[in-house]
């Protein structure tokens, strides 16, 4: 771990120049990476370390856009509360959710999450009174100034914050249950693990992260569609997750970052930097199923000196 | 003294199949039973029912005296009842140490501090200490075997059900799994033992039940089982 505390301060200290750095247009992006980057932590929270195939992971992201800006607009709330409140509703759902999904694995989970989010886009889109639908939803933004380096700041502190709390939880007994319930289900319960309060848990706790990072995109971009818990979305994350690296959480951070950039800087080449992501999807799962970042950052590791582990 | 786990009317449908029939068991502390009996005869079925993975259809069980039918695995196990699976179970990606480590800090109050030199104590007695830092995908059959029994130690069970422990392995390391079950039951610890190495079982218990078709039909001292006719009947078809 020492070893990378220089990595850490290098990529720091560049996460804090950049937006005095970028122009307008790609500081956007920086910030849409940084909101896509929780998003994908947030996942492989679920998938990766404990195992629940979740296809409904981004209808979190909404709930969580959508409670946040309603709340302002029709109750009042200050943004802050509202977001507050918005991951507070998050959890409940999410938890709701996982104790659902008790009996289910595999495919069932990945389409019965999947259907809740379809399900959850349909409400959004047709209870259109409330949500202004396809027209979409005006949402209060949090700053008013003409620079967008206030809400990149924000979102590189949510980030921080995100990474922090998921990576002590990983680091914890919690994360090693996670992973046993991953691994072994029946193992886990015969070695005294509570496996239906860890699945639970997991899926509670993801699906905080996926609203907190929901609320903070409905008060930058400032206008909701449904399309933001659309199976598209939900595909883009898997993408950016599988590429990273969907069992780390900095992997699953920085292939956020890379395919959200790839995206913007590819955009000249329209629907072929799709042939491109598919392709790279499909490299990644036949020859670095870890995910590309992961295999890089392994590298890294056993390329800076250690520590010998002392019993 | 109450028993360590006591069995009444045990029993357990699969839809219209009686996998196991009105079992009665009682397992006293500082015993070690063999639980025997052909294919097909209930003996895994009655274990799943006994450590939380399957609830009975009817019957009761108790351990240490309070009713525990229908209570979780888990809480099986952290109430001290430790098992081994027929098929090995483990988490396979995770090393060996931090199999080691799930049920160490899944027991209530423990500390890392307080499981680790724990587990390290088990993987020694176990002679895998130098494999630590090893997926444990990647240890051969018997270690694997091996692991799944520190596993179970790391719960500091009253009692441990072994599934089949000795299924696969070769003599020398059957031998070796023999002598440390003696050496834990020597400590204090209460055994079953499932398994179809009957030379093994009757080198390692004191104590024998047989199952057929779902129903003991013996329960006594090895001499006394081995002259049993039903016993004889259900192994070999002999009247």
């Amino acid at each position: 771990m020492r070893a990378v505390i220089p990595v850490w301060i290098g990529v720091g200290v560049a996460a804090l120049a950049y937006p005095f750095l970028a122009d307008p247009y790609w500081l956007t992006v920086g910030i849409l990476a940084i909101f896509y980057a929780i998003v994908t932590a947030s996942w492989t929270l679920l998938v990766g370390y404990a195992g629940q195939f979740s296809f409904g992971h981004v209808a979190f992201v909404a709930l969580g856009a959508y409670a946040s800006a309603l709340l302002v607009k029709d109750g009042g709330w200050p943004i802050p509360l509202a977001a507050l409140a918005a991951v507070a509703v998050c959890l409940v759902v999410g938890a709701g959710i996982g104790g659902i999904c008790l009996r289910m694995r595999g495919p069932y989970l990945a389409i019965f999450t999947l259907a809740f989010s379809e399900v959850l886009r349909i409400v959004i889109t047709t209870e259109n009174e409330v949500t202004g639908g396809s027209g979409g939803l005006q949402a209060a933004t949090l700053f008013h100034g003409r620079s967008d380096i206030p809400y990149y700041l924000v979102a590189l502190g949510l980030l921080v914050f995100s990474l922090a709390a998921m990576g002590l939880m990983v680091r914890s007994r919690w994360g090693l249950f996670f992973r046993a319930i991953r691994e072994n289900e029946q193992a886990a319960a015969a070695s005294g693990v509570r496996v239906v309060r860890f699945r639970v848990l997991v899926f509670a706790i993801a699906s905080s992260f996926a609203g907190l990072a929901g609320a903070f995109y409905a008060h930058y971009i400032g206008m909701l569609t449904p399309d933001i818990g659309s199976v598209d979305q939900m595909g883009l994350v898997v993408a950016m997750a599988v590429i990273g690296g969907s069992e780390s959480l900095p992997a699953a951070v920085l292939g956020a970052i890379a395919v959200e950039v790839l995206v913007e800087a590819l955009r000249a080449y329209g629907q072929w930097r799709l042939v491109l992501f598919g392709a790279l999807l499909l490299l990644t799962m036949r020859f670095a199923r870890n995910g590309l970042l992961t295999l890089g950052w392994e590298q890294l590791r056993r390329a800076l000196p250690r520590r010998v582990a002392v019993r | 003294m109450t028993a360590l786990i006591e069995a009444a009317g045990l029993t357990r449908r699969f839809g219209g199949i009686v996998a196991v029939n009105a079992l009665d068991l009682v397992i006293e502390p500082g015993e070690l039973v063999g639980l025997i009996g052909p294919n097909g005869s209930g003996k895994t079925t009655t274990i799943n029912m006994l450590t939380g993975h399957l609830a009975p259809s009817a019957g009761h069980v108790h351990l240490r005296g309070h009713r525990a039918d229908g209570m979780a695995a888990d809480r099986f196990a952290t109430r001290g009842v430790g098992r081994t699976f027929q098929i090995t179970q483990l988490f396979g990606r995770m090393t060996v140490m931090e199999n080691m480590l799930v049920p160490g800090l899944a027991r209530p109050g423990s500390t890392r501090a307080d499981a680790t030199p724990a587990a390290w104590r088990h993987l020694e007695f176990l002679n895998l200490a130098g494999l630590a830092g090893l997926p444990a995908r990647s240890l051969s059959g018997g270690q694997q075997k091996l692991l799944e029994l520190g596993r179970a130690l790391m719960l500091e069970p009253a009692i441990l059900f072994l599934d089949e422990p000795f299924a696969g392995v070769n003599p020398v390391l059957r031998d070796e799994i023999i002598v440390m079950v003696q050496a834990l039951h020597a400590g204090g610890r209460t055994f079953v033992v499932v398994d179809h190495d009957l030379e093994a079982i009757q080198r390692l218990v004191g104590r024998l039940v047989v199952m057929s078709r779902g129903t003991k039909i013996a329960d006594g001292t090895v001499a006394e089982v081995r002259e049993d006719p039903a016993v004889v009947h259900a192994y070999t078809g002999d009247a």
